[in-house]
């Protein structure tokens, strides 16, 4: 039997701002249904990694397969159009749009062979946002804008969600409900690369890991594996 | 007698009540945090005390003084140090003259049109800076810090007016768990050194319950629990509307 | 009471055309956060197109309308194109440097109508239907007045379907509040914007085009529509299309009850309207605090003062520049007198507009009531040089000191509309007040004093005050006041939390830059023997901010650079027939070629350089 095409391929990736080097050939890859984090400190290049992939950074070198297409370097909407979806750390809720025009700004075709993403499936993976529909997105709390974000980017189908820090700056009880949407995408068989500080966070959702450091990935393997691994962990997340 | 006292204070935007009759009271020297779900009113409230709001109803006392909705620049000169949840600094100066532009400014200098401000409150602009452990980069531009180091920066701006009161909305806020608990050993050596009451918001419950004397639990704009991180650990209602799992 | 009632309907007649064209304006500013100084050029376009069209067609009612929504479509595919060619390459660049560009813009279109349809004002001879009358409250009232009433409502409604009934006004309301946002999502931002700016010309055409049977397609509708568009549009709020159509209403009743009743002070009693709004409603009637944009992160480099290369350097120029009339011929020296005014001129704005972070584009107004106060003490009180040049910036700067009273409290592009709004009414009060100021005609005969008045004298007298006031200017800036002005722009909520007064610091910059200016438009006055009113137009305030931007903003000596090379850039290039596009393509060039100014690209060249020398 053949193995499928990776969702996500990742080689060599270099990028940064102005002068500064950030990424120094970060290589991964990213299977169908899988959901792979991205560890490591501030400043180490998760969120570099992640804005390059989506194109809002112009890498200086390296390739990035999107089921099979090469998308290094493509504008952010080509990147969107061809299937990453993009969750800001920041959120970005459109603050004077409702819940429900937000979802509307992220909607995009169906995907051939995912079932589409509707207002209706996604107000039922967030029950919490279904009776804020008419609010606008400056009126509703940090872990909603949250969700909206979340929904707002699953609206474009994307093969491949990026989620970038969705824990932080949120309540505990709110990070739960975080871990519990993950689980439940995850359930519904979509691919996941999330940026991460936080391991405890990491440990609920992943199934693989990979650490970043000084813009290289020096450390790679199962999460289970990670969580065993008392010296990588120390040297690597000082944890 | 307490550093800070607040009473009954309420602030309201249009038909929601984000802060519906908090009172609290810092000491010296203590470390008290502030915790709650989005959107239960902390920022509210800490805007309130830094007086970048004005409570509705209710008083806020710096000692024996009435500061209700004082500007925070008359708060600054009275012993009120801020540090915000996004980072603020002079993003144009080097780090050193940060420091010097809030010393020139707690000093009531800035009024001065002729002397070069390079020269002036070097030594103690040099002091402040190795108190928070940035001597070394005193030289380097605000604007390229990494955010661990502004951080630093910040406390090191909010030090330059001899603070009584340190008011610091998530100081940790998107720093590695190393960088949290060195920062927070930071704060907590000032507070016990110099006697300096240190209110402070902050989601990782980590640096919550390893650094704080007190906590105080707001939800809905009340507060709900209040006590040692111990107590507040093990208060069900806590534990239901925002711990969740990770207590 | 008749008559009150046709005044107001007169007014609501001109809202329309108002609205038209502020609502372009803002919902272009809306989506690509430029502040499009060409919109009035838009306008200008848009009447003459329908000029071209309507002088050739029948002259029925529907051909009428035909040739107006003609004129209106020319004028979007135009705008489309402007935004193609220039627009979509600055999108990045700061928010200032943008302005200027569409300036630029406003020059070349200047130029070019002028060589299109000359320099004669057009107007159409209006058909019988268009001048008939109708009876309202048993009052005859112009008909062509109530279509235009009719309009502006039409227009409102049919934007405001178009921005919440639509996918395309979703994503453009989306683009609105984080353009980049909406790019990651997926949607193609550049189809965005252009039709977005096609809209908004559209509607300036229309407003163009709908005005002409009122008046004349004529060369300087662009700049004085504009002036109004802009107070129009930060009375109403910036972004809100209900805000821009009440503001119009507001602003177009005040002009008609004003030019019945008080015709001199009618700009005043805009401008003290616009005063008032903004005291009680910071962000105009049905505006909301504006987020920074995302996406434009500014990355500031530290502010070093002068290293020992540059101050040789600037000590020889400066001992050059003392020497200069033992060398150089009675051209050259009035060069070097109109550069050694223009420094000072560019680097008080440089005080307000780098440290203080305020971009000011009426700063020509403080200049010119510097010049007029010169010239008032000596026309007017009969006294001599010491007199003038000491009232002139006292004068100057109490005014700054009145109207930054409340302009500090705005930042960005707002206050850089209410300094142009300002600039501009001062301007019209020097052009109307024909008493005291001699209208177009200025002020002749302002003289320096005996001892003073040979070339090279006044050449020195220049430099001495000129250049010494930029110097002392520069002093401050490094000094306490400097840092803590410069505190206040880089972070106003911090510098508040260090026991900085923000509001007091920025006002006082504001203060300090207009008596510097007034200083300088005194020398002028001296030096030249007039004033005129074109001291305080729109243009001459254009020239500074070309020197500051030409010298870059984040460097200290950029204003004397930007100063000097602008002044002998100008009388050298830019004389004779169409000079303005030859400095709007210059302009244009310029920010497309050094977004850091000359100064700033210099520095950054020698700190390259110097990083490689071993």
């Amino acid at each position: 039997m053949m193995l499928p095409p990776p969702a996500l391929q990742v080689e060599n990736l270099h990028a940064g701002y102005g002068g500064a080097k950030i990424l120094r050939g970060v290589s991964f890859e990213l299977a169908a249904g899988e959901v792979l984090v991205l560890l490591g400190r501030n400043g180490a290049g998760k969120s570099t990694t992640i804005k390059a992939l989506m194109g809002l950074l112009r890498p200086t070198a390296g390739r990035v397969r999107l089921a099979g297409q090469d998308i290094a370097g493509a504008e952010p909407h080509r990147i969107a159009r061809a299937g990453l979806g993009w969750v800001p750390e920041e959120r970005r809720v459109f603050p004077d749009l409702t819940v429900a025009e937000n979802l509307e700004v992220g909607r995009r075709p169906a995907r051939a062979g995912l079932a589409p993403w509707t207002p209706e499936r996604l107000f039922a993976l967030f029950p919490n946002l279904a009776g804020l529909r008419a609010r606008p997105g400056a009126r509703i709390s940090g872990g909603e804008q949250q969700m909206v974000a979340i929904a707002r980017t699953l609206m474009g189908n994307p093969r491949v969600l990026l989620l970038d820090e969705p824990g932080e700056g949120l309540a505990p009880v709110i990070v739960d409900l975080m871990v519990e949407a993950i689980l439940a995408l995850k359930r519904e068989g979509a691919t996941v690369l999330l940026a991460e500080q936080s391991l405890a966070f990491a440990a609920r959702v992943a199934d693989r890991a990979a650490i970043l450091e000084t813009g290289r990935i020096v450390w790679e393997g199962a999460i289970d594996a990670l969580l065993a691994d008392t010296g990588a962990r120390a040297r690597h997340l000082q944890v | 007698m307490s550093v800070l006292v607040a009473e009954g204070l309420r602030k309201r935007f249009g038909a929601n009540e984000a802060v519906a009759g908090v009172s609290l009271a810092v000491e010296p020297g203590e470390m008290l945090a502030l915790i709650g779900p989005n959107g239960a009113g902390k920022s509210t409230c800490f805007n309130m005390l830094g007086g970048q709001l004005r409570p509705d109803e209710g008083v806020v006392r710096l000692g024996e003084r009435d500061v209700t909705g004082m500007a925070p620049r008359h708060l600054a000169h009275l012993g009120v140090g801020r540090t915000f949840q996004i980072t603020a600094s002079f993003a144009s100066m080097t780090v050193r003259e940060n420091v010097q532009t809030a010393l020139l400014a707690q000093a009531r200098q800035a009024w001065r049109f002729w002397r070069a401000a390079d020269a002036q409150h070097v030594a103690q602009a040099e002091a402040l800076l190795s108190r928070v452990g940035m001597a070394s980069q005193a030289a380097r531009p605000a604007g390229v810090l990494a955010y661990g180091d502004l951080k630093r920066l910040e406390l090191a701006l909010a030090l330059a007016g001899k603070p009584v009161l340190l008011l610091m909305d998530e100081p940790t806020a998107g720093m590695a768990p190393a960088e949290r608990a060195a920062l927070m050993a930071l704060v907590r050596g000032i507070a016990r050194e110099q006697g300096v009451a240190v209110l402070f918001t902050e989601h990782d419950m980590d640096v919550v319950f390893g650094h704080a004397d007190r906590v105080l639990v707001l939800d809905r704009g009340r507060l709900i629990a209040q006590g040692t991180p111990a107590e507040v650990r093990a208060d069900p209602r806590v534990r239901a509307v925002y711990l969740g799992t990770a207590a | 009471m008749d008559l009150i009632f046709l005044q107001l309907l007169t007014g609501l007649a001109g809202a329309s055309t108002l609205f038209l064209v502020a609502a372009g304006l803002t919902v272009i500013f809306g989506v690509t956060r430029v502040v499009n100084f060409s919109h009035g050029s838009l306008y200008m376009l848009g009447a003459f197109i329908a000029w071209s069209i309507l002088s050739r067609l029948p002259r029925e009612p529907e051909y009428f309308v035909l040739g107006v929504l003609g004129a209106a479509l020319a004028t979007a595919v135009i705008g489309a194109l402007l935004e193609v060619l220039l627009l979509r390459r600055i999108y990045r660049a700061p928010e200032l440097l943008q302005l200027l560009a569409t300036f630029g813009m406003v020059l070349v279109v200047q130029d070019v109508a002028l060589w299109i349809w000359g320099p004669v004002d057009l107007s159409l001879s209006r058909p019988r239907w268009l001048r008939g009358a109708v009876e309202v409250f048993g009052l005859r009232f112009p008909f062509y007045d109530l279509v235009l009433i009719v309009v502006g409502p039409v227009v409102l409604g049919l934007l405001l379907l178009l921005f919440h009934r639509t996918r395309w006004g979703l994503l453009v309301r989306a683009a609105t509040q984080d353009r980049d946002m909406v790019a990651a999502l997926g949607v193609d931002q550049r189809v965005l914007f252009t039709s977005v700016f096609a809209l908004g010309a559209g509607l300036a055409g229309l407003g163009g085009a709908l005005a002409l049977p009122q008046g004349s397609a004529n060369l300087h509708m662009d700049l004085s529509v504009i002036a109004e568009a802009f107070v129009v549009v930060v009375v109403g709020g910036m972004g809100s299309l209900t805000g821009a159509f009440l503001a119009a209403l507001l602003i177009g009743v005040l002009q008609a009850f004003g030019i019945a009743l008080v015709p001199k002070i009618t700009l005043v009693l805009v401008f003290l309207v616009m005063a008032a709004v903004l005291v009680v409603r910071p962000h105009g009637l049905l505006g909301k605090p504006q987020a920074m944009a995302r996406g434009e992160v500014e990355a500031l480099a530290p502010i070093r003062p002068a290293g020992p290369a540059l101050h040789v350097l600037g000590l020889v120029a400066l001992v050059l520049a003392i020497l200069a009339p033992f060398f150089a011929g009675p051209y050259l020296l009035s060069v070097l007198t109109e550069a050694a005014v223009a420094v000072l001129f560019a680097a008080s704005l440089h005080v307000m507009m780098g440290p203080g972070g305020m971009a000011s584009f009426g700063h020509a107004a403080w200049f010119g009531v510097g010049a007029y106060a010169a010239a008032f003490a000596a026309k007017g009180l009969g006294a001599g040089m010491a007199a003038g040049l000491l009232l002139a910036p006292f004068a100057a700067g109490a005014l700054a000191l009145l109207v930054g009273a409340f302009v500090v409290r705005m930042s960005g592009v707002y206050l850089a509309m209410l300094t142009l709004a300002f600039a501009q009414i001062a301007w019209a009060v020097a052009f109307q007040w024909v008493e005291v100021t001699g209208g177009d005609n200025g002020v002749l005969g302002v003289w320096p004093d005996a001892w003073a008045a040979d070339k090279p004298t006044l050449y020195w007298l220049a430099l001495l005050l000129c250049v010494g006031g930029a110097l002392v200017l520069r002093r401050a800036l490094f000094a306490p006041f400097g840092f803590a002005l410069r505190a206040t722009r880089d972070s106003a909520l911090r510098a508040e939390a260090v026991g900085l007064d923000a509001y007091r610091l920025r006002w006082v910059a504001f203060g300090l830059a207009g008596a510097g200016a007034g200083l300088s438009g005194a020398v002028f006055a001296y030096a030249k023997g007039s004033v005129f009113p074109t001291y305080m137009a729109i243009p001459h305030s254009v020239d500074a901010l070309v020197m500051v931007l030409l010298g870059g903003v984040q460097t200290m000596a950029g204003p004397i650079v930007g100063a000097v090379s602008f002044t002998v850039l100008h009388s050298w290039l830019l004389m004779g027939e169409f000079w303005r596009i030859k400095l709007g393509l210059l302009i244009m060039a310029l920010v497309l070629a050094f977004p850091a100014g000359i100064a700033g690209a210099a520095s950054a060249a020698w700190e390259r350089w110097r990083g490689r020398a071993p």
